[in-house]
């Protein structure tokens, strides 16, 4: 066998083998999700025959799942769409204006990013308590939104650090103020790298437990990922229900991934190539 | 009727040594095409920025048409500028493009139509108007980001470096189809360049800059037939002038400059107001052209000097010959035919057109006055 081809076998069977490693455990909550807990104590491993495909519906109509998806749906919306409107803002701003104290602004955002959210968690609770936003869905929007800033605000204001200064000043002799050349040429132009922030505020947001079961108490107000703890029990997990609160916990997450990847990768990537 | 003046402009950025632009006095006429000529950093782009209003003026005044313009913003100024990267917004069409600053403008729909079309006509982009930036060629883009300015229909057009972009044979397409639009709006337009061919084909005159100063003004032959100074002598012409340090000599009322040991009498129209520079040093400078190459028996009757050819650099319709004068540790450049019989290492005369010389004073590098005809 010629070395290229023992290295390519190689190199298949290293990539065969992350990808079963990394694969694996979805694929496998995949299967338990159309099983019952019966069968999964019986056989974790066995492939889903019959499929249960009744279960989806018992998580959704008979498990609350219908709520806590919609307010899974309503915090991570308005978190992801006030975190891309005011991250990109203070981007172009700390990006394209030159003002005293513009890098140690940019230098205190990013640099609680290095905190563990842990540590504010006591102060945050005191906060929304004091101003009355604790137990609301309001409270954990901006909960959310202080958490992300930084993130967002360092990936966009990079990108907008890079366009070119001629088309702001064409934009300028066009007669357009400062804000419309934001709106209706940065912006339009920045959205690979917004659509960046959005996937990876989405998956941080719509998966976020700590915060959310801190600072929301009332079962109506739950998100999505305290609902599926629901399903464990202090002596018995229902297995079976629990892989099935997950898969629909991360059918939206997946399809946004899809509708969103192929803008993130031209952000990833932007100025990689000419 | 367009005529940009400026008076004593001064561009200083926070915290530079040097102004960027420094005591800039310029009279742009109306319907004319200025060039500013420079090397890189010069401050011709600066200001070309200044006259746009994209960078606030240090100190000076700034008119256009009698109107004082240093508080006036970008957008009130009735300007268009052509960019050295376009800058064509690459999220929307030509026709967007093209329409972009007429819609912000409260332009009719119906004329902006009309404008875009006859714009899109005039260029060739008729075919090119649902397509984005990034499906156009770099000439497509350049006469797209020249639309964008016409159908603005501003009293000046700017342009900074627009062409240094694309390459050589587009470059010179596209340099003759900037001249006909302008001959065809009649329009005033400023062009920045450091690409001393685009100024003297395009300019209706040439203003040089060096280190944020204006060097020289004036017609594009005048500025390569009467350099200023050593820098424009240097500047302008491919091979520059070259510079030759020399002596004046006055004897029997002739003028003559000695380099390396010659003497070489100037014409008499040439010398009348220099034989009071008797034993002063000067800058000798004498264009390839200027130069004549002969075989050291040809040149044996005094009027030349002995050199050795060091390169042959033969460019098809002309050959360039560097050669090493006896006397002289510089090289010199002469431009001859394109047929050339000589071979690197041969002796050789060089006989220079006296009448074309330039004397220059080297502490100022300023020219040394100069009357009588051209050669």
């Amino acid at each position: 066998m010629p070395a290229r081809a023992l290295l390519r076998t190689l190199l298949l069977v290293v990539l065969a083998g992350y990808t079963a490693f990394a694969a694996g455990p979805f694929v496998w909550v995949a299967m338990m999700s159309l099983r019952t807990t019966t069968e999964i104590t019986a056989d974790p491993y066995a492939l889903p025959w019959p499929m249960h495909w009744g279960k989806y519906a018992d998580a959704w109509f008979g498990s609350n799942y219908q709520t806590y998806f919609w307010n899974s749906t309503v915090v991570t919306v308005s978190a992801v769409a006030l975190l891309s409107l005011l991250g990109a803002m203070a981007a172009y701003c700390l990006a394209r204006y030159r003002f005293p104290g513009n890098r140690l602004i940019f230098f205190v955002i990013f640099s609680t990013i290095i905190l563990p959210p842990q540590i504010t968690i006591i102060g945050v609770f005191e906060l929304l308590v004091e101003y009355g936003l604790y137990n609301t869905h309001l409270g954990l929007i901006l909960v959310y939104v202080a958490l992300q800033m930084p993130l967002t605000v360092y990936i966009l204001e990079s990108f907008f650090a890079r366009m070119p200064q001629d088309l702001f000043d064409a934009a300028r002799m066009d007669g357009y103020s400062d804000f419309e050349i934001f709106w209706r040429i940065a912006l339009p132009i920045g959205l690979p790298a917004v659509a960046t922030t959005v996937i990876l505020n989405l998956i941080y947001i719509w998966n976020e437990f700590l915060f959310a079961v801190v600072l929301l108490t009332d079962d109506a107000k739950r998100t999505l990922p305290l609902g599926i703890q629901r399903f464990m029990g202090d002596h018995l997990d229902d297995n079976g229900m629990l892989a099935t609160g997950l898969m629909i916990a991360v059918i939206p997450i997946i399809l946004a991934y899809v509708f969103f990847s192929e803008k993130m990768i031209q952000g990833m990537t932007a100025g990689a190539i000419k | 009727m367009a005529v940009v003046r400026l008076e004593h402009i001064t561009k200083r950025f926070a915290g530079a040594a040097a102004p960027a632009v420094d005591d800039v006095s310029l009279i742009v006429e109306d319907g004319e095409f200025m060039v500013l000529l420079g090397p890189s950093g010069c401050g011709k782009s600066t200001t070309l920025r200044m006259i746009a209003g994209l960078e606030p003026i240090s100190a000076g005044e700034l008119w256009i048409d009698d109107r004082p313009m240093n508080r006036v913003p970008a957008k009130d100024r009735d300007i268009a500028m052509v960019f050295q990267s376009y800058a064509l917004y690459p999220h929307m069409n030509v026709q967007d493009n093209l329409a972009f600053g007429l819609k912000r403008r409260g332009v009719p729909r119906e004329e902006v139509q009309r404008r875009v079309q006859a714009a899109a006509r005039m260029l060739g982009l008729a075919d090119l108007l649902e397509r984005k930036p990034h499906a156009l060629s770099g000439g497509q883009r350049q006469r797209v980001a020249l639309g964008r300015a016409i159908v603005r229909d501003p009293k000046v057009f700017l342009f900074d470096e627009p062409l240094s972009n694309l390459d050589a044979a587009l470059r010179v397409r596209t340099r003759g189809e900037l001249i006909q639009q302008h001959q065809r709006l009649g329009a005033t337009m400023i062009y920045v360049t450091h690409d001393q061919v685009e100024a003297m084909t395009m300019g209706s005159r040439i203003c040089v800059m060096n280190r944020g100063r204006v060097v020289q003004v004036g017609r594009p032959l005048e500025v390569y037939r009467e350099p200023a100074d050593t820098f424009v002598a240097a500047f302008i012409g491919s091979p520059p002038a070259n510079l030759i340090a020399a002596e004046v000599a006055v004897a029997d009322g002739a003028v003559a400059v000695r380099v390396a040991g010659r003497e070489l009498v100037l014409p008499r129209h040439r010398s009348a107001d220099l034989d009071r520079l008797g034993g002063r040093r000067v800058l000798v400078g004498i264009r390839p052209e200027d130069l004549k190459v002969t075989s050291p028996a040809a040149g044996a009757n005094g009027a030349g000097l002995a050199a050795r050819l060091v390169a042959v650099e033969p460019l098809g319709a002309e050959t360039i010959l560097v050669l090493a004068p006896d006397g002289l540790h510089e090289e010199i450049l002469a431009r001859v035919g394109p047929e050339v019989a000589l071979r690197p290492g041969e002796r050789v005369t060089l006989e220079p057109n006296l009448a074309a010389v330039h004397l220059f004073d080297p502490a100022s590098t300023r020219a040394l006055p100069r009357s009588g005809p051209q050669a």
